[in-house]
């Protein structure tokens, strides 16, 4: 046996040692995402968290092990969901959950994070509840962030936004609020109460309807006689038919505030173009640079799955890097190094500084809202496109409004 | 009376045994799953009184599951009822409901009972969502007790329940009570005439399945820590509960339990395909529905020609 | 000014109502068959009318007419896998027949509902409008879309008058509906004539669904509620009834509109359910019903 196939072979055997020790160590990371698939806000949960564990595992896993991903459906269903989160947890032992933009399944989710001292991170639901609940019982519940702007922060945002556009640009003055009657909708309501009028908006009336109306005609008409400016909406059950009727009965009025269906690319082909001049708050617009990560984020997101991401792909893909990181500083997978380092995140994620609120924030361990932080941007259709018209600094088109809509008369 | 044979009951016995010891060797996780299948299927034994003997056309069993899941949950969480005593709480609202239920079903009949029913169910729906501040709304209840937080014990809770209230029922339907029901459901005037009081035993059905399907929607919120009404109000829950008792075998009481047990556990194992598992499992029910009108039991040769 | 818009608006609700109904009370009124598919029906035309006249982009006249042909296809699928196999199984008694076709075409409806929300995803979307742009009526603005759904709608429910009170099928129908064993008797295929009302039946739900998809917007989601709101009205109406169902879409409509507009659109549908309890209760036979 020549000297030179010697060495090869031990070279071999000692890299075979190595290697076995290796993948020993690194028993991949499991990070369980429960999520509704067959809506467009559920897929893009587990679209953007597919896209965050691909990037971290090619650029060698977190502290060198790879993230598998156990993505499942829970159909929208408590019971399903709590069925599937105590499995992640006892069946695969994932080190977090993560996921569901809806709040009645996140708030049944909650105290089994809770009992079972399991990380939990909230990806698209926006009721108050989800973080006041954590703020009850911090020491019981410091498991669970909301890593997504709470339902007030939400009408903060919509507010300050009015204020720089509707009324500093096109001097409106009045407003009527429409929401879908439920649970999200209510701190939304109560935050636009209080913060239209110093926006300099002031409220004349609050509709609320049901989620399940179909013919919005009474309300368009009860709102025109009142002659508001603007309608300020707190939509997300409902988008596709106030719009098109909006439109249809050209009703003279604008509309702003919170339309989560607008926020996403496929509205304007689903409401044959109806959606023109619809004003909505939303996570980002398309080429609207936030932070250096957001754009990479984007192109990337269009370029594996075909559309451009809803506004929860944003919120879990930053979910996963802030729990890579925690993971990384804590230098452990247990839950409470895990968690006392997540609370500590301060990163640049895709929609601005991610940070969690304390637990003397009545929102404890929701995302912190401001401009040095998350606070979104208000997006409007114009002639088939989503452009930015807020933050000023970001913006890349004034508003404008389809001609039926009245404007006041420039002073 | 008819007796229970025992070779018939043999297999069932081995069946059950073999559940109770499950625990020993089985992960949580599929314990899990069996414990929400058992739940479900009270739902559906309890549907079967209603409908295969007494020939009532329910849609809405989640009217009398949902009185008994958020009278037990509002019990637990505004009163601080314990568990116990919030459960007997439920159990009690939703036998208010069945009588309440009952009389609609005193007069009408077919389709048009079963529109009530599923009336019922959107206005308890619908009450649900308006007084929010008490119920949760459409966001839910969390409540502060459970069973237990780990599987086994929820497990057994769940066995235990199963058990009783299948052998409950099975005696009551085949006890004169379900005689007379079975009777008045197919002629009404000949049961009248043999002198048998349809009205009074119709309340009595009603009220029984009542106090079953709101026992265990009581104790599911217990489980699940939570009262939404996704998870026990929604007409798909109820739909599901109907095609789990006319899918295990109609008029049976345990054919409900067995096509329970099948929807949720098949529905379980086709979570792999992800979004088209409702489908499939649809698919399979129809299936079985037009070829075996008399379910998955009609399958056992020994229920032929009994 | 409020009483005509009222007036108006309750109208096209009522009227699309009605027609949603339409197909439903037909079927059940000539084959005996409760089709709680039905809401997927409509979806189905509403869907295929979107996906070839929006998304792909052949405009609202070939979705329109790509609706139709879907639901066409749709009612036959149902007749003649779903339905036609438990009326022909010998295992199932006769007595328990109309239960086992509810729970089958209950199930098919989910399949529907399943099949849409994988193809398209659950989310909602309108189907284009045959014409756009509104007029003023007594100067209340109304889209003329919704004054063309409510022509259409009343041609379609007159061909329909007058194809079971004036042609020779209609004659055969209307025995069929009430007494299909002296039919046969007479020699006529009760095959032909329940393909032949499937027929009409898909047509009508094509037509329903495209329009319904126009106005109030389509998607997965909505087959529960539209397959609730035909079976609420049919049966309130009486079942089986063209000219009750008529009526109780009109009552319907109009109670749900002026509960929205004089107490809160939050409470839209409260006070139909009600009613629904109330007449079922006084009149179990439903407003115009025979027993």
């Amino acid at each position: 046996m020549s000297r030179k196939l010697c060495t090869v072979l031990l070279a071999g055997a000692a890299s075979l040692v190595v290697a076995t020790a290796v993948a020993q160590a690194a028993k991949p990371l499991v990070i369980g995402i429960t999520t509704e698939l067959g809506t467009i806000p559920g897929k893009a949960i587990a679209n953007g968290a597919t896209l965050a564990a691909d990037q971290i595992n090619a650029s060698g896993g977190v502290d060198g092990r790879q993230i598998k991903l156990i993505i499942e459906d829970d159909h929208l269903s408590t019971t399903d969901a709590i069925r599937s989160f105590q499995r992640m947890v006892k069946q695969d032992h994932a080190v977090a959950v993560v996921g569901t933009f809806v709040s009645e399944v996140a708030l049944a989710l909650e105290p089994w994070a809770a009992r079972l001292h399991e990380p939990y991170m909230i990806t698209g639901a926006a009721a108050n509840e989800l973080s006041e609940y954590v703020h009850a019982d911090y020491k019981a519940r410091q498991y669970i962030f909301h890593a997504y702007l709470p339902a007030a922060d939400l009408a903060r945002a919509v507010c300050d936004a009015s204020k720089q556009t509707l009324v500093d640009q096109f001097h409106m003055t009045t407003a009527v609020v429409m929401s879908e009657d439920a649970a999200w909708t209510k701190p939304l309501d109560a935050g636009y109460d209080k913060c239209l009028p110093t926006a300099g908006l002031k409220v004349l009336d609050n509709i609320r309807f049901a989620p399940n109306t179909t013919d919005f005609t009474p309300i368009y008409q009860k709102i025109e006689a009142l002659h508001p400016n603007v309608i300020i909406d707190g939509w997300a059950h409902v988008g596709v038919q106030p719009t098109v009727q909006w439109a249809e009965q050209k009703v003279p009025i604008a509309m702003a505030g919170i339309n989560a269906q607008a926020g996403s690319s496929v509205f304007w082909k689903a409401t044959n173009g109806a959606t023109e001049g619809v004003i909505t708050g939303n996570t980002s617009a398309p080429g609207v640079a936030i932070t250096p990560k957001t754009l990479p984020f984007t192109d990337a997101y269009q370029k594996k799955f075909g559309i451009s991401p809803a506004y929860s792909a944003y919120s879990t893909y930053d979910a996963i890097y802030a729990l890579k990181d925690a993971i990384e500083r804590a230098k452990s997978t247990k839950p409470l190094p895990v968690v006392d380092q997540l609370a500590k995140t301060d990163m640049v994620g895709t929609q601005g500084q991610i940070a969690f609120e304390g637990p003397s924030d009545k929102f404890t361990h929701a995302l912190k809202y401001g401009p040095k932080y998350v606070t979104g941007v208000a997006v409007q259709w114009q002639k088939g496109e989503q452009k930015c018209i807020w933050p000023l600094n970001l913006a890349n088109a004034k508003p404008a409004f389809p001609s039926f809509v009245k404007l006041p008369a420039k002073s | 009376m008819r007796t229970i044979s025992l070779r018939r009951a043999l297999p069932l016995i081995i069946v059950l045994v073999f559940l109770a010891v499950l625990p020993l060797g089985a992960n949580g996780y599929i314990l899990g799953v069996l414990t929400t299948a058992f739940y479900f299927a009270v739902f559906a034994m309890s549907w079967d009184l209603l409908f295969g003997y007494a020939g009532e056309v329910n849609f809405g069993p989640t009217f009398l599951i949902g009185l008994g899941a958020y009278g037990a949950g509002m019990a637990n969480a505004l009163l601080h009822a314990p568990v116990p005593l919030a459960i007997l709480i439920g159990a009690i609202v939703a036998v208010a409901g069945g009588v309440a239920l009952a009389i609609p079903a005193l007069r009408l009949s077919g389709p048009y009972l079963g529109l009530i029913t599923l009336v019922a169910v959107l206005l308890l729906q619908q009450a649900i969502v308006i007084f929010a501040g008490v119920t949760g709304g459409e966001i839910g209840l969390s409540v502060p007790d459970v069973l237990s937080i780990d599987s086994g014990p929820n497990y057994e809770y769940a066995l235990a329940f199963m058990i009783i209230s299948g052998l409950v029922l099975s005696i009551i339907a085949r006890s004169s009570l379900g005689m007379i029901l079975q009777a008045a459901g197919q002629d009404k005037i000949a049961a009248a005439a043999l002198g048998f009081n349809a009205t009074r035993h119709k309340i009595m059905a009603f009220a029984i399945s009542a106090l079953f399907s709101g026992l265990a929607g009581a104790l599911l919120v217990f489980y699940l820590g939570t009262a939404s009404v996704s998870a026990v109000v929604d007409v798909s829950i109820g739909v599901r509960v109907i095609i789990a008792a006319v899918l295990g075998g109609r008029r049976t009481i345990i054919g409900g339990a067995i096509g329970a047990i099948f929807l949720i556990v098949a529905g379980e194992l086709l979570r792999p395909i992800g979004q088209l598992s409702t489908f499939v499992v649809a698919l399979i029910a129809l299936i079985v529905i037009v070829i075996l009108p008399d379910g998955l039991l009609g399958l056992l040769p020994s229920r032929r020609g009994a | 000014m409020l009483a005509l818009q009222i007036l108006i608006d309750g109208f096209a609700i009522s009227t699309l109502y009605a027609l949603g109904a339409l197909g439903f009370t037909l079927i059940f009124g000539v084959s005996g068959v409760l089709n709680l598919a039905h809401g997927g029906l409509l979806v189905v035309a509403a869907m295929i009318a979107w996906y070839v006249g929006t998304s792909l982009g052949y405009g609202a006249d070939w979705g329109a007419l790509a609706g139709l042909g879907a639901a066409i296809g749709a009612a036959l699928l149902t007749y003649g896998g779903v339905v036609r196999p438990i009326e022909r199984s010998r295992a199932i008694p006769p007595r328990e027949r109309e239960l086992f076709v509810l729970t089958a075409t209950l199930l098919w409806g989910v399949m529907i509902q399943e099949a849409l929300a994988y193809a398209f995803t659950d989310s909602p979307v309108t189907v284009q409008p045959l014409i756009g742009g509104t007029i003023g009526i007594l100067g209340v603005r109304t889209p003329i879309n919704e004054l063309l759904i409510a022509i259409i709608a009343w041609a379609v429910m007159g061909c329909l008058w007058l194809l079971v009170n004036r042609t020779k099928i209609g004659k055969r129908l209307l025995a069929a509906s009430i007494n299909p064993r002296a039919l046969t008797l007479l020699g006529f295929e009760l095959g032909t004539i329940y393909l032949t009302v499937w027929l009409i039946y898909g047509v009508l739900a094509g037509i329903a669904g495209v329009l319904l998809g126009s106005f109030l917007g389509t998607g997965s989601d909505y087959i529960p509620d539209l397959t609730g709101s035909a079976f609420t009205i049919v049966v309130l109406g009486g079942l089986g009834s063209v000219s009750g169902t008529l009526m109780a879409a009109y009552v319907v409509g109009y109670i749900e509109t002026l509960t929205a507009y004089l107490i809160s659109p939050s409470l839209r549908d409260v006070p139909a359910l009600f009613l629904l309890i109330i007449v079922l209760y006084v009149r179990p036979q439903g407003l115009l019903g025979r027993r």
